[in-house]
């Protein structure tokens, strides 16, 4: 139940978007972010969506399950729709209590509904269903190891990152078996109001808190036993190859890319 | 032989201010000789996980000198070269994984080594062979079994080709199956790669493993020398909190009783035991003949059955469980963790649960306070079905549980409020409140003065008691303990069954959990084994352990005392072997040696 919680989003499976390196993964992440944006035409946004199709099918992922990951964002989405379709400019289509809906406001809503949805699905297709959180953490370390010339602890933040990965499931775990031994001793976690619910929650938390002091002062005395200090002369058993798909994979997201955004001058130049 | 560890006078004081502070080491000169095996044997707070640490420099001596490797940890540079030579194994074993796979854990101490990669992938493939990990190499930590975290733990050390590997405690919460595999291959590992081995335990059978002790209390040590003679000392050591070999025990005090102390290391081994047993019996037949003899066992004889539980009447059943099985998962009906399970228990009796770990035994008690919820009809307490809703409340309130680790719950300012959590739902003034604490508190034997203070200053069996107490609060009327004893040192185990037994003898029904047969079989009027879910055995102690096959087919042992009572059956036909203390033992060889002399 611990993983299901945490990992729920990731969907594990040997495809050619999961073996991607993921610092290539990152970056595709944020281009294609960049690229829904900007996709200001029909056929722009078609592409793009065209090319999420052919991501989603090489990721072997279901469609429903990275549809799901719209569902946080239904309301904004919903939002945005309704503000652009009644603010647009031209002739009214239908009018009542005030708001005017034009074929042109109608058209634009529809794009940024578009828009956005492909935004958030590229993001979470790369990110977080094909990339366990740990693999991120360490794309994020490498891409950002620059920063360590101005002082940023970037070694440290990611060691943050992994260790708070790693003690997920261990917390959760232990959480549950203070709930239950509290409801042992005869806490209810179902009824009453939400005084009554808040302090049974106090009844959970500072067990779990002073357990988590506790695993942290113990697990910093072992990392200090196996010589750990810091990420000064560290070498890194995961390594971070680039392999022929990352390349080719490159290749056809900068096409995308290069389509959406050089297509319309290369449009007026034909004309 | 050269020295690998050496500690000249060495001291480590927490607080200055505070002289007679526990966990704190002073002026202790020991030597570990290289590839030797040396335990650090202590009760809790005695200073010796002090010593583990002064030996890997995670301390830093205050005075005196210590040297590992030849090296004295006292700079950056020195404290690494050492750390770099002792691989370490503490207690907790979720506590000291950081990888969030198998693999990427053992390569933590490579990767701070700063080890080029071709030479960490090997590394981390050999240690990971070296503890039998492999198969699990990209498992993640979670999903292997406290067993199998601990041997990870080993495999981090290995991975850093380490001189020294140094044991905290490692197998204090493991399961008995899986502290005797993990102390097999570290064995294995000290003679195949020449490893220097120090194992800090508060556990016996450690120690025996060792070919020397240094036996720690109040920071300094008390004892030392061979398992052989230190084990001489049997008394000093139970004084000190410790535990000596049941076997040990017994011959000791049969040579008490009869007034010829026993040679130095005469009573080591379970046979030299018997060996020593046997002369002295004989003598002791042969000196006294006659009437003072057979009077004395006369009065044994009471002796023996005074302690021993008398069999209750068949009185009102408070638990009945009726043909309960539980499946953890519910797409796989097949994989049971409880499979068709009966039985009863009636009120005022002290039922033991045993079994291997993943027998069923926490998923049993589990059901009978509805925290799984058990089908209908299937469960019954005090004649509530706990399948029923309304039923639930009262259920919990009658019947008391605690999990493992109850300490781990404690969560109030005071241990007084902690203990009173469990009234919260009850209509009582506090002055009621607080007659309820105070007892509560009482029949755990926890000091009255203690009662004010936050439950976290409160040493680790004081804090048993305090959770055992927020329990006892709501007078249940039936007591479910899961391995109370686990974690503590041989007095707090002692002292928590005791505990049990004043509790027992106070109405309180109790089910205690655990996979102690010697603890076990010690206080529990009826044992019901557990095995792959299902119950492999259900009796009285005496007729659990008298079908010593069908144990073993479930894993387990019978109890060290009555095996070595067994051991005298072919001299004294007539010997009772179900008793499961060594004074009782000893004074039943007694008995059975007059017996035969007078009917001789």
């Amino acid at each position: 139940m611990a993983r299901k919680i945490m990992f729920g989003r990731y969907i594990q499976a040997d495809s050619f978007i999961h073996r991607l390196d993921p610092r290539v993964k990152l970056a595709a992440a944020v281009f294609m972010m960049v690229v829904s944006l900007l996709s200001r035409q029909f056929w722009q946004i078609a592409l793009v969506t065209l090319a999420t199709g052919v991501f989603v099918y090489l990721a072997k992922v279901s469609l429903s399950d990275v549809l799901k990951s719209i569902r946080p964002i239904l309301f904004l989405l919903i939002f945005a729709f309704l503000l652009n379709v009644f603010t647009g400019e031209g002739e009214p289509l239908v009018s009542f209590l005030g708001l005017t809906l034009t074929l042109d406001g109608l058209l634009t809503g529809i794009k940024t509904l578009f828009r956005l949805s492909l935004l958030v699905l590229n993001t979470t297709l790369f990110m977080t269903l094909t990339t366990t959180p740990i693999l991120i953490a360490d794309a994020m370390e490498r891409v950002m190891s620059p920063l360590k010339r101005v002082k940023f602890p970037v070694h440290e933040m990611a060691m943050m990152m992994s260790i708070a990965l790693r003690f997920v499931p261990t917390l959760l775990d232990e959480a549950q078996k203070i709930m239950k031994a509290q409801s042992a001793r005869g806490a209810d976690y179902d009824t009453g109001g939400p005084i009554k619910k808040a302090k049974g929650l106090v009844s959970i938390l500072i067990p779990l808190f002073i357990s988590a002091f506790r695993r942290a002062d113990d697990l910093a005395t072992a990392m200090e036993a196996r010589c750990y200090s810091g990420g000064e002369g560290r070498t890194r058993f995961r390594v971070m190859k680039i392999q022929t798909s990352d390349v080719l994979f490159s290749i056809i997201v900068a096409l995308v890319g290069i389509v959406v955004f050089v297509g319309p001058s290369f449009l007026k130049m034909a004309y | 032989m050269s020295v690998m560890i050496r500690f000249d006078r060495a001291s480590f004081i927490y607080d200055e201010d505070l002289p007679q502070e526990v966990h704190a080491v002073r002026d202790i000169s020991l030597d570990v000789e290289r590839a030797g095996h040396v335990a650090i044997l202590g009760r809790n707070g005695s200073g010796k996980s002090t010593v583990a640490r002064l030996v890997n420099a995670l301390l830093l001596a205050k005075s005196g000198t210590i040297e590992v490797g030849g090296i004295e940890p006292v700079d950056d540079e020195t404290v690494y070269l050492v750390r770099r030579q002792c691989g370490m194994v503490f207690q907790n074993p979720d506590n000291q994984i950081v990888g969030t796979t198998v693999e990427e854990d053992v390569a933590f101490g490579p990767e701070n080594l700063g080890m080029p990669w071709e030479r960490m992938q090997k590394a981390v493939t050999s240690a990971l062979d070296a503890v039998g990990l492999n198969q699990l190499r990209t498992r993640a930590p979670h999903e292997l079994s406290g067993g199998q975290k601990q041997k990870l733990a080993i495999a981090g050390a290995l991975a850093m080709q380490p001189h020294c590997l140094i044991l905290d405690e490692a197998t204090a919460m493991l399961d008995p199956e899986s502290a005797v595999e993990f102390l097999q291959l570290v064995e294995q590992l000290r003679e195949r790669r020449g490893l220097t081995v120090l194992t800090i335990t508060h556990n016996m059978e450690e120690a025996l493993l060792a070919d020397y002790v240094y036996v720690v209390d109040r920071g300094q040590i008390a004892l030392s020398g061979t398992p052989s003679d230190v084990f001489d000392n049997a008394a000093t050591i139970l004084q000190l909190g410790l535990d000596v070999p049941r076997h040990i025990e017994i011959a000791s005090e049969i040579a008490r009783r009869t007034n010829q102390p026993l040679l130095p290391g005469e009573a080591f081994t379970f046979m030299d035991a018997v060996t020593a047993v046997e002369s002295r019996l004989e003598s002791f037949v042969s000196k006294g003949a006659g009437d003072r003899l057979y009077q004395t066992a006369k009065t044994i004889q009471t002796d023996v059955d005074k302690e021993t539980p008398n069999d209750r009447d068949p009185e009102e059943i408070l638990i009945s469980v009726d043909h309960l099985s539980h499946a953890y998962d519910e797409k796989q009906p097949d994989v049971k963790s409880l499979d068709d399970v009966s039985f009863t228990v009636k009120r005022g009796e002290l039922l033991g649960i045993v079994g291997h770990s993943g027998s069923g035994k926490s998923t049993l008690i589990q059901h009978l306070n509805a925290l799984i919820r058990p089908p209908k009809g299937k469960v019954k307490v005090l004649g509530l079905d706990a399948s029923e809703n309304k039923n639930i409340k009262v259920i919990r309130r009658h019947l008391g549980l605690l999990f493992q680790y109850p300490e781990h719950q404690l969560f109030e300012e005071t241990v007084a409020k902690d203990i009173a959590f469990g009234l919260g739902g009850e209509k009582l003034t506090q002055e009621e409140i607080d007659l309820r604490v105070e007892e509560a508190a009482r029949n755990v034997g926890l000091d009255k003065a203690l009662l004010d203070r936050s439950p976290f200053e409160l040493s680790g069996g004081q804090k048993r008691r305090a959770a055992i107490a927020g329990i006892l609060v709501m007078r249940p009327d039936v007591l479910v303990l899961d391995e109370p004893a686990a974690g503590l040192d041989p007095e707090g185990k002692r002292d928590i069954l005791n505990d049990a037994l004043l509790l027992q003898k106070q109405g309180v029904t109790i089910l205690i959990v655990s996979h102690n047969m010697d603890d076990i079989a010690r206080v529990a009027d009826r044992l019901l084994v557990l095995n792959k879910g299902r119950v492999h055995q259900w009796g009285t102690p005496a007729e659990v352990f008298s079908d010593e096959v069908r144990l073993q087919q479930a894993g387990l042992e019978v109890p060290r005392s009555m095996r070595f009572l067994q051991a005298f059956e072919g001299i004294y036909p007539g010997i009772r072997t179900d008793l499961f203390r060594a004074d009782l033992a000893a004074l039943e060889l007694l008995r059975a040696a007059a017996e035969a002399s007078h009917g001789a």
